[in-house]
């Protein structure tokens, strides 16, 4: 069943959050952030409150808010509608987060391949501006902020926070050496929280409506509702708000998900399962939640959907480290070795798996941690390979073995 | 005509000022304008933000978006992800060479055209899309594609 929040008919007032967040210290908006229980809707699943908490405690005159709206995980597509429709709510939820840590400075990191949302955020920001919510001294309250919208190159590491960090300070977008974590030490060496666009658009609802109430929206552990982008084999693709922790199959019945072969659950990074898991929960302790679902039906060849997200791991591997560098490239060619019948195989594979575990375990970020989950899923879930060793090339038969 | 890149890189020291963390938002300002990154703006960065030549060359290597040789006058993004790809993305960008004359990545002879093929630009709920100088087009038919592409100036 949908639950709608952040997509509701019937939404509060741009600005009544803040208000309300303005009439408290700032330390307890972050207890109430806390209390709710909400963790990082890009899919990392860090508590927010707490991260917030370390910010606010960091001693420095300048600290930095920023959204991360890079959202470029294949299948992903919830944050466009967010920033379409509702950049009002961002830019308060960024104003919240700003007062609570003690910072006047937001900046937005737009992805390079969203410019056209570009016009709606200046007019949000225009609108908050007219209204008071954004500018020097907010609600007579001596408290100064305002956001920057600063746009990407086209690099889907950015969306890894302290790469982001690295790209709005001109750079490469290579992935930082954590500790010093954001919090601490981000944006120009300043105390820095780094959110999601979905993070920041519950925040308003949550100081409006308290803790309880959004920690009551989610299912079991989990706390408050949370968007699905669906597409592939399914009659209506498009954007879903459920709540968090409900089962995939209610998500898949929404969109009118038909004949299924696999679901792939959280992107490219994420978990491709079979149909008959599709009990299974969307939440942080289950199936990822980061908001990208792609169907497949029967008539897809699940070599080919490998072929292509191996490929696009390479293309986005940053190079940095090693393993992830060298290791997208290796599982990629084992991949058209499989299509190309070189490989027929599971056994052929172990030293495909062992690699995989390297990968997971040495790799700096969770690019190369993560690029391994479609391989190993998809090799073992969805490859026959007796039909595979019936070729004529097969190596078995050519004594490979 | 397109302004000299240290006209326009000038332009965004006004702008933005000249920090280090410029840098990006300076390309960006370029690749803009011109469609792609020549060595006198990257040298022009270098001088006004005080990093050296290499350093704002890595950046520019770094992300997609920029490229070091010149592209035609209109970029055309064509989506290879998944969702786009089981739609029927092959077929568009095989429409789009035989109609142009033209591979991935390479602009034609008139510098009117730059074809590439990007990763996912969350548009998988329309697939399959394309950006056209930033602009989105989606549902697309091979004939819609190329209908779109040559109606560009």
């Amino acid at each position: 069943m949908e639950k709608k929040v952040l997509l509701a008919e019937n939404q509060p007032e741009f600005g009544a959050g803040f208000e309300l967040a303005l009439t408290m210290s700032p330390a307890d908006v972050v207890f109430i952030v806390r209390d709710s229980g909400i963790k990082g809707r890009g899919g990392a699943g860090f508590p927010t409150g707490i991260k917030w908490n370390l910010a606010g405690a960091a001693s420095s005159d300048v600290k930095y808010v920023v959204c991360n709206a890079d959202e470029g995980e294949p299948g992903t597509f919830k944050d466009r509608i967010l920033l379409e429709k509702y950049s009002e709510r961002l830019l308060e939820g960024m104003a919240i987060g700003g007062y609570a840590i003690g910072s006047s400075h937001g900046i937005i990191y737009l992805r390079a391949e969203y410019p056209y949302l570009i016009p709606a955020i200046k007019e949000a920001r225009k609108n908050m501006i007219n209204r008071g919510f954004l500018g020097k001294n907010i609600g007579g309250k001596g408290f100064d902020f305002d956001v920057e919208i600063r746009i990407g190159a086209g690099a889907y590491i950015c969306g890894e926070e302290t790469s982001l960090i690295e790209s709005l300070e001109g750079k490469s977008g290579y992935p930082r050496n954590k500790p010093p974590f954001p919090v601490n030490s981000g944006y120009l060496n300043k105390p820095t929280i780094v959110n999601n666009v979905e993070t920041f658009c519950n925040i308003p609802h949550i100081v409006l409506n308290g803790p309880e109430w959004y920690a009551d929206l989610g299912i079991g552990d989990c706390s408050g509702t949370k968007l699905f982008s669906i597409s592939g084999n399914v009659e209506k693709p498009g954007v879903y708000e459920l709540p968090l922790g409900a089962p995939l199959k209610d998500l898949l019945e929404l969109a009118g998900a038909g004949d299924i072969q696999a679901v792939q659950v959280g992107g490219a990074s994420g978990r491709t399962i079979p149909a008959s898991e599709i009990h299974r929960s969307l939440s942080f302790g289950d199936l990822p939640p980061g908001g990208s679902v792609i169907v497949f039906d029967s008539t897809v060849n699940m070599l080919e959907v490998l072929e292509n997200f191996m490929e696009f791991f390479v293309h986005e591997s940053c190079g940095q480290c090693v393993p992830c560098r060298e290791g997208t490239l290796q599982l990629m060619n084992a991949v058209d070795d499989l299509i190309c019948g070189d490989i027929c195989c599971r056994e052929d594979l172990d030293n495909c798996f062992r690699l995989a575990e390297v990968m997971r375990i040495t790799s700096k970020c969770g690019l190369g941690q993560t690029a391994v989950n479609c391989f190993v899923d998809i090799i073992n879930n969805f490859v026959d390979f007796t039909d595979e060793c019936l070729s004529e090339e097969c190596c078995c038969e050519r004594g490979d073995q | 005509m397109p302004r000299n890149p240290e006209e326009i890189v000038a332009d965004g020291i006004r702008e933005f000022g000249e920090g280090r963390e410029k840098v990006l938002q300076l390309l960006n300002k370029v690749n803009e304008e011109l469609s792609w990154i020549p060595t006198a703006a990257i040298n022009a960065i270098a001088q006004a933000t005080g990093i050296s030549v290499a350093e704002v060359y890595s950046v520019v290597s770094f992300y997609s978006f920029f490229s070091t040789e010149p592209r035609g006058r209109n970029i055309v993004r064509l989506c290879s992800t998944i969702s786009c790809a089981m739609t029927g993305q092959r077929e568009i960008l095989e429409a789009l060479m035989d109609e142009f004359g033209i591979e991935p990545f390479e602009t034609t002879d008139d510098g009117r055209l730059t074809i590439e093929t990007t990763p996912c630009i969350g548009l998988c709920d329309q697939a399959p899309a394309m950006l056209v100088n930033g602009e989105p087009h989606v549902k697309l038919t091979p004939e819609k594609a190329c209908e779109i592409v040559r109606g560009l100036g």
